[in-house]
């Protein structure tokens, strides 16, 4: 494996160092000065997130208001480093309980310290797991070991979880009420150009678990997707069943599920670790079924007018409703004046982001209401430039809809305990960036 | 200010002022702006109150850095609003938010103009500032005469009167024409008159910019500027609330002398005498005090009378007095104060007077270069290159070199560039330089740049005798154990060319040579190498008689390196592994480097340009421009064949190699043209040094091209003329000029050889004055090149091709000559060796679409640095019986002198300044004369001549001449016999001796190869 780091530096937004870390000696402890000064005090800054200064590199990345810089000198494996910084990241969060910002870090320093040690050797990434690392890394006070008053709980073994078969999950887990939770969350990315044809559209998801199932389960989920069905005809000999079938593209497993028995029968089980998680990811670029369409009409009368239809059509079903639908129509930068007409939601002229903005609350399918606006300009000294339309952008969530259809067609939960299990399944598809070109 | 009860604006500001980041000031402006447009769209509802407050938010928006482009339109329709508060936010918003070039400006223009012309004092204030700010074409065109009004209008209070001398000011700046008005001039000297300082001080700043513009319409101002400065720096006669700090105005100080700079000299002796007083009393008055605010004013006011002291060319003992204050300056501890003592004493520099008292603070600028600051550092070490001469040169350069290892390292490669200069300009010997460039490699071998290592070698190979010296330097600090890269290099290449010169040296055997430098090899990059692989070629051809042994390593070394990588290292070693096979033939080959041709340092032309960052005015970039190095010194100049020859002006040296061997040059080259051939490339004069160090080592072309290289020499020797009379840098009359001089230019040099000012040229446009003072082997030179004419002389270029004994900086040339004005250009002249040779200046300008170009001879001849001395006879006899025979005493009849009886002879000879000293010889026929002669080799020398005459016939007489040093004594007689075989007249036929006419060479060969550099050059 590739080095990920060298050191790795939290910054406040002014370009303080709060906590670092040097894990090789490769690179000097001055070099986050040449950071603050090349990029930081620089228009550089969130252009690009990796810039080679004085033959190092720094990856960074801004969370809340915190800049974390990784510092490397030799060819490193760019995305190991980030992926390292956004899991620290979580590790942190669920250490300081949510927040991970300027303030956590001042008030954990020392764990902080902590975990970094652990989270990483010799610019190695190595356990980030939560889980695993709250058993050794606690935030409790360390108790004397002259103190007469024996353990209350055992402490658990540490070395044998992080080294076992199943490190994700401890043992000895028990629960009143077993209980599974799945999510299945899409967003949906479209670019569609003005005369309605589809330019590019695919949509990410993810699938993610949450698990209150005492002892050692093993789960089997089944999904409606491509490869596990035919699988599953061959296995059985019968013929697919009728109904659509989808074909997933880049489907990463969470490291709980079985890649071989995957690999040879392409059914996803697992033994799930404790709380959430996030069990697969996966992306679909054919077949997609859009959940809104969008028809603009924009016309510039004369240099001081401008004239804005906006129809939008809802193609779920009428039973369905989208949620939270927000359309914002860009307008050019001397908009002064505008009114509306709408069939539905509320319109205004958003003058920090240039754009009118449409908001729909409650958007029931197979309906389609319009927004038409009028638009006065102001004339400036400027040379008149003629204006770039940029893209209408959209908002919105649907629940019960997956816009790649996928369906879960069980979820079976097998313990040697053999006790009973509630499985909630959900689906949400919400927008990504859904941008039609006017 | 009017902000109270504009409540949005106060909300607005007090939420930018809130905001977290950029980001949310970002989206609040936005959000403000979209707000303002939708305000002004809704014409109707906008009240004067509303529109003053949405512009006032625009202008602070665009105080963020936020584009406003629209707007504009209400801006400018608040100028011509009623009230004040109005008025007041449109004109400052149109004079933030609009440029010179914006059409809204014609909308506005009307309206500005009736507040200008208008009754009303707070109007035409806000009006005349805005136009001030402005400025712009349109605005000039139609306001001026309205600002020129006002200002010189008695009506009007100062306070406007400021303004609108400011205001002109700007319109002047964007547009030279508004005050080219009839009259003017007077009025702005009527100005210059103003009681009130106030206005004075806005007049002045006008007046520098129109004098700086066209200084000679505004010779009336300059008597009332002297009288501003008297009234003072002399009466005090100000009002109270214009001294600051108890200093009476000082902005007014400086800019009137600033002012005052600007006028080439003060001609009126009355007017020079009372700013002469002034000055002193500013000089005078000026020390450190405690308080900072006091000292920046007082300093302000001193450093602009300093300037004008220089600018002025005062006398030496204000000069002197200046270099006094300045030292105490310098000696202060406050950084600030030393900075600006060194760095006006650095500008002193150019007045070459003072350069001697300067010399007494050495010890004191020595100490800043140890300052904490670097600036002052690097101040320091500017002025010390600066103030660096003959005298001083060895102690300053010790001192650079020991401060090399303690400097930083910002400041070491520039500080080893100068040391190694200056060592190079003024060594008093060459070993010494030798000793002080390898310390330098030494102490800071990162530091020093090739250049420098490839001139120490140039040096060393054109001086034979610094060449045993060098090596066994060289050897020396191969012995210590760890060296730089650089120190091998060079020392590789010495000992590998004279390391057989040491060879009977203890350790120097060719062997260990060979196993000392050989140690060395394992360390040095690849880049070094080739020139080890020399260095062993070299020391093998110069073990006589061959040691098998050693030729055996060094033949494995090579063999070792025939597979090498690098190209450069491969060829050598198979080449020289060949070649040393041959035997004998490898002498030839291998035999020393020949003289490498001399050319301007490449050093200095380096310094140049890094001297691109630091002061413009700084003395060491002026120095550089203008000296060709001395290091010509290296070729010693004896006349070839002892006989006097009029062409030694070039700047081509006859290198020491004798005429004799010259000649066999063409066949040497013959026969050797492998070896030589290629060796002759370093003397094509080529700006790569590098190439001509590491390229001759590489043999090339194939053997067996006798036909052609015979016939290359042959047309070489046929281009030999050419390049011979392209090269000598004789020709005195001009060429090609299509403007007659005025009188004969050798009339005037003849002339100017007796006496110390004239004229040294003249025709229709330009008058070339000069003016010379002499003192010892130094002299001070000042050429005045006055434009006669009624339009500037463009291009003027003015180059001095020295001799070889003289050194002569010319300070800089402007390039354009003003109308009727005239330049001076000082000249430093130093005499280093006895020489009849003349200095020639070569000056070319252009009128019109005329070049014309004229090469003039300076009369810094002989005998100017000869001092007449009168001895006694019992002084007299013992000299000259103590110097008896050639070459110390020369004894010459000269035949073909121009009759003249005894009396003119004397006067004659005391015209040049020889003494004469009647009665000391018995015979009244004979004439005895004495002089003492100045250069730096010779120091002062005193020089006898005895001139027996015949009375029966005139034209012949017989000249003894003496002196302590065998050059002079030729040299001195030479000169003699010169003056006396022809007088100088109108109506004279070409001289036949120095200063000659040119001379171009009879085409023959013999004389041709003279120039070792034209010939070669001829032969590739």
């Amino acid at each position: 494996m590739p080095v990920a780091a060298s050191a790795i530096y939290f910054l406040n937004l002014r370009g303080d160092v709060l906590i670092n870390r040097l894990y090789r000696d490769d690179v000097g402890g001055n070099m986050v000065d040449a950071f603050r000064v090349h990029i930081m005090q620089t228009k550089e800054l969130g252009t690009c997130p990796v810039r080679q200064i004085g033959g190092c590199s720094f990856f960074y990345m801004r969370i809340s208001n915190v800049y974390i810089v990784i510092v490397v000198s030799s060819n490193a494996n760019v995305a190991c480093a980030f992926k390292f910084v956004v899991e620290a990241v979580s590790l942190f969060k669920s250490y300081f309980g949510g927040a991970f910002d300027e303030d956590a870090i001042r008030n954990n320093f020392v764990l902080i310290y902590e975990l970094l040690d652990e989270i990483m050797d010799f610019g190695y990434p190595q356990n980030l797991s939560p889980e695993i690392l709250k058993l050794y890394i606690t935030q409790e006070g360390v108790r004397s070991p002259f103190s007469s008053k024996p353990t209350d709980k055992p402490v658990p073994n540490a070395t044998l979880q992080v080294t076992g078969a199943v490190g994700w999950r401890r043992e000895g887990l028990v629960y009143k009420k077993n209980e599974v939770f799945l999510d299945i969350v899409e967003s949906v990315n479209l670019l569609m150009s003005s005369k309605g044809s589809v330019l590019r559209c695919d949509v990410t998801g993810k699938i993610l678990m949450k698990c209150f199932l005492s002892g050692m389960p093993d789960l089997k989920l089944g999904l409606n997707d491509k490869i596990g069905l035919e699988k599953e005809s061959q296995l059985k000999s019968r013929p697919t069943k009728s109904g659509k079938t989808i074909e997933l593209d880049d489907v990463t497993f969470h490291q709980c599920v079985n890649l071989t028995r995957f690999n040879s029968e392409k059914t996803v089980s697992f033994v799930p670790p404790d709380g959430e998680f996030e069990l697969m990811k996966y992306r679909i670029t054919e077949g997609v079924n859009l959940p809104f369409r969008v028809l603009p009409t924009i016309k510039e009368l004369g240099r001081t007018r401008m004239e804005v239809n906006v129809k939008v059509k809802s193609v779920f079903g009428a039973k369905m409703f989208a949620l939270g639908v927000v359309i914002k129509i860009p307008v050019p930068k001397q908009t002064a004046k505008t009114s509306f007409q709408v069939t539905s939601g509320r319109a205004k002229y958003n003058a920090a982001i240039d754009c009118l903005v449409w908001k729909i609350r409650k958007f029931p399918g197979q309906t389609e209401p319009t927004m038409s606006a009028e638009v006065e300009l102001i004339s400036t000294i400027a040379e008149k430039k003629s204006w770039t339309r940029p893209p209408i952008q959209m908002e919105f969530q649907v629940p019960m809809f997956t816009a790649s259809g996928l369906r879960v067609r069980f979820l079976k939960v097998w313990e040697k305990n053999g006790y009973n299990t509630v499985e909630w399944v959900r689906y949400i598809t919400k927008a990504g960036s859904y941008e039609i070109r006017c | 200010m009017a902000l109270s009860g504009m409540r949005g604006l106060s909300v607005f500001i007090s939420d930018v002022r809130n905001c977290q980041n950029k980001d949310q000031e970002r989206l609040r402006v936005d959000k403000e702006l979209g707000n303002i447009r939708t305000r002004f769209k809704n014409e109707k509802g906008l009240s004067p109150y509303e529109k003053k407050k949405y512009v006032w938010k625009m202008l602070y928006i665009y105080m963020l850095g936020y584009d406003v482009d629209f707007g504009h339109m209400e801006a400018v329709s608040l100028i011509s609003a009623p009230k004040y508060p109005e008025k007041q936010v449109g004109y400052i918003v149109t004079s933030c938010l609009l440029n010179e070039n914006h059409d809204f400006l014609r909308l506005a223009i009307n309206t500005v103009r009736n507040d200008i012309i208008g009754r009303n004092e707070t109007f035409q204030c806000l009006a005349l500032t805005m136009v001030g700010n402005i400025g712009g074409r349109d605005f000039a065109e139609s306001l001026a005469p309205d600002v020129q009004k006002l200002l010189i209008s008695s009506s009007c209070r100062p306070l406007v009167r400021k303004k609108a001398a400011l205001c002109l000011l700007r319109l002047f700046r964007k547009n030279p024409d508004v005050v080219n008005v009839d009259g003017w001039v007077d009025r702005m000297a009527q100005l210059l008159d103003e009681r009130d300082l106030g206005v004075l001080t806005s007049s002045m700043s006008l007046l520098v910019a129109l004098v700086s513009n066209n200084h000679e319409a505004y010779w009336s101002c300059l008597p009332k500027c002297v009288k501003t400065l008297e009234r003072l720096a002399r009466n005090q006669d100000i009002p109270q609330e214009y001294t600051y700090y108890g200093i009476p105005s000082p902005w007014l100080q400086v800019k009137t002398m600033r002012a005052l700079q600007y006028f080439p000299t003060i001609e009126d002796p009355n007017t020079r005498r009372s700013l002469f007083e002034v000055l002193q009393r500013i000089l005078m008055g000026t020390d450190v005090v405690k308080n900072v605010n006091k000292n920046n004013a007082s300093h302000a006011v001193l450093f602009e009378a300093l300037a004008l002291v220089m600018h002025l060319d005062a006398e030496k003992e204000m000069m002197s007095q200046c270099v006094a204050l300045l030292g105490k300056f310098i000696a202060v501890r406050e950084p600030n104060i030393r900075y600006l003592g060194l760095e006006n004493m650095t500008r002193m520099l150019l007045v070459t007077d003072v350069q001697d008292i300067i010399k007494r603070h050495q010890a004191q600028i020595i100490t800043s270069l140890k300052d904490p600051d670097i600036s002052i550092r690097r101040r320091a070490l500017d002025l010390l290159y600066g103030m660096c001469d003959i005298t001083n040169a060895k102690d300053i350069v010790e001192e650079l070199l020991q401060y090399l290892s303690t400097a930083e390292f910002a400041m070491r490669e520039e500080l080893s560039l100068k040391a190694a200069i200056l060592a190079e300009k003024f060594a008093p010997d060459l070993s010494w330089y030798v000793d002080v460039i390898l310390q330098l490699i030494d102490k800071a071998g990162d530091f020093v740049s090739d250049d420098i290592w490839f001139r120490v070698v140039q040096f060393v190979t054109n001086n034979e005798d610094l060449q045993p010296y060098a090596a066994a330097k060289a050897r020396e600090y191969l012995d210590k154990p760890a060296i730089h890269e650089t120190m091998v290099k060079v020392s590789a290449y010495l000992l590998g060319e004279f390391g057989h010169l040491l060879a009977r040296r203890p350790g120097c055997s060719p062997k260990e040579l060979f196993s000392i430098i050989h140690e060395k090899l394992p360390t040095v990059p690849s880049s070094t190498i080739p020139i080890l692989l020399s260095t062993y070629a070299k020391i093998l051809m110069h073990t006589q008689p061959p040691d098998p042994e050693l030729q055996n390593q060094i033949w494995g070394i090579f063999n070792k390196y025939e597979s090498c990588i690098d190209a450069e290292i491969q060829q050598r070693a198979v080449e020289y592994h060949a070649l040393s096979r041959k035997g004998a033939s490898l002498m030839d080959i291998l035999a020393e480097m020949p003289k490498f041709p001399e050319r301007q340092s490449a050093l200095i032309k380096k310094a140049e340009d890094t001297e691109v960052d630091t002061a413009e005015q700084s003395a060491i970039k002026l120095r550089t421009q203008q000296q060709t190095s001395s290091a010509l010194v290296v070729t010693d100049q004896r006349p070839a064949n002892g006989t006097p020859s009029g062409i030694q002006l070039s700047l081509v040296k006859v290198p020491s190699m004798s005429i004799n061997e010259d000649h066999n040059m063409a066949e040497q080259g013959l026969s050797h043209e492998n070896g030589i051939l290629s060796k002759v490339d370093p003397q094509t004069p080529s700006a790569d040094l590098l190439g001509d160090l590491l390229g001759p080592l590489a043999i090339e072309g194939p053997p067996g091209t006798d036909v052609q290289s015979q016939q290359n020499i042959v047309s070489g020797l046929e281009n030999v003329p050419n390049t011979v009379e392209a090269a000598a840098i004789v020709p005195v009359e001009e060429q090609t000029n299509s403007i007659q001089p005025i009188g004969s230019i050798a009339e005037r040099f003849h002339a100017l050889c007796l006496k110390d000012s004239g004229v040294l040229y003249e025709d229709p446009y330009i008058q070339i004055g000069i003016k010379a003072e002499w003192r010892g082997h130094q002299g001070r030179v000042v050429l005045f090149l006055g434009n006669k004419n009624t339009s500037p002389l463009v291009s003027v270029h003015a180059i001095i091709l020295p001799p070889s004994h003289l050194k002569i900086e010319l300070s800089l040339v402007p390039d354009t000559i003003p109308p009727r004005a005239q330049v001076q250009c000082p000249l430093e002249v130093v005499n280093l060796r006895p020489s009849r040779d003349v200095a020639v200046l070569d000056f070319s300008y252009k009128f019109g679409n005329n070049m014309v170009n004229a090469k003039l001879r300076l009369p810094a001849v002989l005998n100017k640095f000869l001092h007449p001395i009168s001895v006694s006879a019992d002084e007299f006899f013992p000299q000259w019986r103590s110097l008896s025979g050639p070459p110390l005493k020369l004894q010459e009849v000269v035949r073909g002198v121009r009759p003249m009886p005894l009396l003119d002879m004397a006067n004659l000879f005391n015209s040049f300044r020889l003494m004469v000293s009647p009665g000391l010889d018995p015979n009244p026929n004979n004439l005895v004369a004495s002089t003492t002669y100045y250069s730096e080799s010779t120091m002062a020398m005193l020089c006898l001549v005895r001139i027996e005459t015949d009375p029966a016939d005139r034209t012949q007489l017989r000249m003894t001449v003496a002196s302590g040093d065998p050059t002079l004594t030729f040299e001195l007689k030479e000169f003699i016999k010169e003056q006396l075989v022809s007088i100088p007249t109108a109506s004279r036929a070409p001289m036949p001796a120095t200063p000659a006419p040119p001379i171009p060479q009879p085409t023959s060969p013999a004389a041709a190869l003279t120039d070792p550099g034209a010939m070669l050059a001829g032969l590739l």
